[in-house]
């Protein structure tokens, strides 16, 4: 058995005691959706009922309405009311509302009435209602008694009738309405689910003095942190299910007939319900670990629950999107914590979601969860976080951050870890969306140039340098030998056409936007050489330094030693791949991801930098100079045809001999160094 | 068996523990003494690898705390002063998790925890859940806790604060009976009756640092006092 599985027994046993959890769990969900909703349904009719059982007394007031009064007194819900002061009537409740007739005019033109009623007041609404339609109905008399008198035709004055036909099942409805509250329940109940278990879990272990015991469990910290979270993670996940549960249940039991009167029915496929269940996981996943991580850093319940608040806050924010009418399910939404899922959650309702933004919704949630449990992970075992007193040491608030920062980053001198580079990422990531695309599509070539510069380069620098990394190992700075530069050159020669091949393959599945690279092409086109040169400034030297810098630099530094070099290689060219992909460029992925592992096995390998700067220039000035082209660019340019094959062969086999040569490089290299070693 | 290698701990300019450096062998109970303050807890959770040492080392049975922390904390029984206990578990559920974790095989566990009940009296509130549990009751729960695996060196922080005189009687058994099993036990206090009774050796710690060690009887002639209180007033009282 192992430790992670014992804590989570002995968590769920003893969380399962808790009253207060229970309560929020199983209780709040089973008992209180029937009976909130249907107390709620019964009111509201009752008053519904109330207010039509008695008729609205109306005033009419205004010149010769003995016609009017003799029309709306043929109806039952209307009590005709002498008023002289229409609003002073109103306001004092004496009447529901008054109609105001103008004088009247010349014969066969049109009289105004204005309906005098409270806005603020229910009974007056009915009131209006009542009168506009009455008044409505003797208007249409009116004109036909008109029509008649001349001998017209009753159609005369309404050409058109409208009416409308909603196409919607009743399922469909209830799937719309339920689209737009239940998301939001459902993160709020997922969320409320872990927020005392994990407090308790956390805090409450400190408050208690037990936390002290079981740190000297020969177990590392690692093992229960996930125990715990694992706890409550389950916790979020069965409370979120209840609710669920339970809700559906008080619709479809019949217990609750508002559907009924609107011919609504509140029913989910099962597949949806399914669906939605497996991914409460990753959110509960996510809630759980960011609670635990930010309970462990708290020393009592209360201090805990004061840091949670705000989190809580936060959250309902972006839970709140789903319920806003106009937000589509974008792939940028999909990848906003939180608010992907509750998008995804609204889509599964009312029909089937998109495939794309559906996967980035729930795959970058396990990715914000995995990065909260690392973040939970790190807050557990460290002594300030358990023995938060701190002996009795009092510091400032930025030196006992900046205290943390630097035990959160290790020793100096180091390499980062992955968890380091990952979060590296994600700020690198979530500013060179929100800001480098806005920029690049502002500012065009010099937002470009900013973009990269300050958002990539410039980060990746401050990392290392403010991180204390030992910047020539993180960064791979190692100049390269002459040989190596020739095989990459080799390399990237027979992988760019094998990117293109994988560019066409992708084509079947991801259709390519030709429009939008005709217009890229304009964009790259250069009309002289000083353009040209200029092109190659932005285009191929600035992204081969920046995102070097980022991608080969910070990223494969912190993630080369957590694995085999394959590995290493293959999650650098996913991330350099999801990294190129915005709102319409999809269809970059797979030939950049392709690129990035290229790259990242060729830095790997030579632990130098420069060899990837070299192929990426290579890579983008090649494509710089076909643009810049007409005669090359038509060539290449296959809209959606396959590409040459004759070009297979010859870029396999340049592939084969860099990768060979790049090896041979290094050995040698490595034996003339191990020579020299022992000569010395 | 326990050893302290010039270990400091600081906070920032406050040492908290000044280069503490004393030995502990097996079948040996040694009472760290000093008043509130001195370093004695401090102390205590750098040997069970609680806290990372600032200077120095501490080592249990040649497994040093930096290098090999989960082999330190095999190797220890620790009772904090604080008597952690779940209050929603039972004692029986208490000592089984601790078992666990401590890596007590199942087929022994059982044996492990009703040796153990039986030993402490626990037996009458075995069932009960330990937040109902009178101060003595859980500080029987607490000290089982920290022998459920059979630990060659125990660590005990303040094991009878709170107590009377019963409860704490039960304490002082279970040292000697333990002490007499050849364990290594180093225990940290501020009544100097217990010390009398209980210690083979004694340090005194003042501001983090180890001013006097020794018998009682030595420590008595040295300050030339006719009690351990008193030679202890003298050895804190030059300090400060």
């Amino acid at each position: 058995m192992t430790i992670a599985w014992v804590v989570f027994r002995k968590e769920l046993q003893e969380t399962l005691r808790d009253r207060r959890t229970l309560m929020m769990m199983v209780a709040v969900p089973v008992l209180l959706y029937p009976i909130l909703m249907i107390s709620a349904e019964q009111l509201t009719l009752m008053g519904l009922r109330q207010l039509e059982s008695e008729p609205s007394v109306v005033g009419v007031s205004g010149p010769a309405t003995d016609p009017a009064r003799e029309f709306l007194g043929g109806f039952e819900e209307v009590t005709l009311r002498e008023v002289s002061d229409a609003s002073g009537a109103v306001r004092s409740d004496s009447v529901d509302a008054v109609a105001l007739f103008a004088i009247s005019p010349v014969a066969d033109s049109t009289r105004t009435v204005t309906i005098v009623y409270d806005a603020a007041n229910e009974r007056s609404q009915r009131a209006r209602a009542l009168l506009a339609r009455a008044l409505g109905d003797w208007g249409d008399t009116l004109v036909a008694q008109r029509l008649s008198e001349r001998g017209l035709p009753s159609g005369l004055a309404q050409p058109l009738s409208v009416a409308d036909s909603s196409v919607a099942l009743a399922e469909e409805l209830g799937g719309y309405a339920l689209g737009r509250f239940l998301p939001l329940l459902l993160i709020l109940m997922t969320l409320l689910g872990t927020f005392y278990p994990a407090i308790d879990l956390a805090a409450g272990e400190k408050e208690r003095g037990t936390l002290e015991a079981l740190l000297t469990a020969p177990v590392p910290a690692q093992q229960i942190v996930v125990g715990k979270f694992l706890t409550v993670a389950l916790i979020g996940v069965i409370a979120a299910a209840l609710n669920l549960g339970s809700m559906l249940l008080t619709f479809q039991t019949g217990l609750f007939r508002f559907g009924d009167a609107f011919d609504i029915d509140f029913a989910l496929p099962l597949g949806a319900v399914a669906l939605i269940f497996v991914t409460l996981v990753p959110l509960a996943i996510l809630f759980g670990s960011l609670f635990l991580g930010v309970a462990l850093r708290s020393r009592s319940f209360k201090e805990a629950q004061n840091a949670l608040t705000p989190i809580y806050l936060a959250v309902i924010l972006p839970a709140l999107l789903p319920v806003f009418p106009g937000i589509e399910f974008t792939v940028a939404l999909a990848a906003v914590p939180v608010a992907g899922v509750g998008l995804f959650f609204r889509e599964l309702m009312t029909g089937g979601p998109a495939l794309l933004p559906s996967l980035v919704a729930v795959v970058t949630t396990l990715l914000w969860a995995w990065a909260a449990l690392a973040f939970a992970t790190v807050s557990f075992g460290r002594e300030q976080v358990l023995f938060g007193e701190g002996d009795g040491r009092v510091e400032s608030g930025s030196r006992e951050i900046r205290a943390q920062v630097r035990a959160w980053l290790g020793p100096r001198g180091s390499t980062p870890q992955p968890i380091h580079a990952l979060v590296f990422m994600l700020v690198v990531g979530a500013f060179f969306f929100y800001l480098g695309f806005p920029l690049q599509a502002r500012l065009g070539e010099t937002g470009l140039l900013l973009s990269e510069w300050m958002l990539l380069f410039t980060p990746a620098v401050l990392f290392v340098t403010l991180g204390g990394f030992n910047a020539r190992a993180t960064l791979s700075l190692r100049a390269p030998r002459s040989r190596q530069l020739g095989a990459a050159f080799l390399l990237i020669a027979g992988a760019m056409p094998l990117g293109w091949f994988l560019a066409w393959i992708q084509g079947f599945v991801i259709p390519v936007p030709w429009e939008l690279l005709e217009g890229l092409d304009e964009l790259l086109t250069a009309g002289s050489t000083p353009r040209l040169l200029w092109l190659l400034v932005i285009f191929a030297v600035t992204p081969a330094l920046c995102e070097e810098f980022v991608f080969r630099g910070v990223l494969l530094g912190g993630t080369r030693a957590s694995g085999s070099i394959m590995r290493a290689a293959l999650l650098n060219g996913l991330v350099f791949g999801v990294f190129h992909v915005s709102f319409e460029s999809v269809f970059r992925f797979l030939p950049t991801a392709w690129l990035g592992v290229v790259l990242a096995w060729a830095v790997l390998t030579t632990s130098s930098i420069w060899v990837g700067a070299l192929m990426h220039f290579v890579n983008n000035g090649v494509i710089v100079l076909i643009a810049s082209s007409p005669g090359l660019r038509a060539w290449f340019e296959s809209g959606g045809e396959a590409p040459p094959w004759l070009l297979l062969p010859p870029a396999i086999v340049s592939m084969i001999v860099g990768v060979r040569l790049l090896r041979v490089s290094v050995r040698s290299d490595d034996s003339e160094r191990s020579e020299g070693g022992a000569s010395e | 068996m326990i050893e302290f290698q010039a270990l400091t701990k600081a906070y920032g300019r406050l040492k908290a523990v000044d280069g503490l450096s004393l030995r502990v062998e097996p079948g040996e109970v040694y009472a760290l003494l000093g008043p509130n303050g001195a370093g004695k807890t401090t102390a205590l959770r750098c040997l069970a690898s609680l806290l990372t040492p600032t200077s120095g080392t501490a080592s249990v049975g040649g497994a040093a705390v930096y290098d090999d922390p989960l082999e330190v904390r095999r190797r220890i029984g620790f009772l904090s002063a604080s008597m952690g206990l779940y209050d929603r578990l039972t004692p029986v559920e208490l000592l089984s998790y601790f078992g666990r974790l401590h890596g007590v095989p199942d087929s022994d566990l059982e044996r492990r925890v009703t040796e153990l009940v039986r030993v402490f009296g626990i037996e009458e509130f075995s069932d009960q859940r330990c937040g109902t549990l009178s101060t003595g009751q859980r500080q029987r729960v607490s000290v089982a806790r920290a022998l459920v695996h059979d630990p060659p060196a125990l660590i005990l922080d303040e094991p009878t604060m709170g107590l009377d005189v019963l409860s704490g009687e039960v304490i002082y058994r279970f040292i000697e009976d333990e002490r007499a099993r050849g364990k290594a036990i180093l225990f940290s206090t501020h009544q100097m009756a217990e010390v009398e009774f209980l210690a083979d050796r004694v340090g005194v710690l003042s501001a983090g640092r180890l001013v006097a060690e020794g018998t009682s009887a030595s420590l008595m002639v040295q300050t030339g006092q006719s009690s351990l209180a008193r030679a202890f007033l003298a050895l804190v009282g030059e300090r400060t």
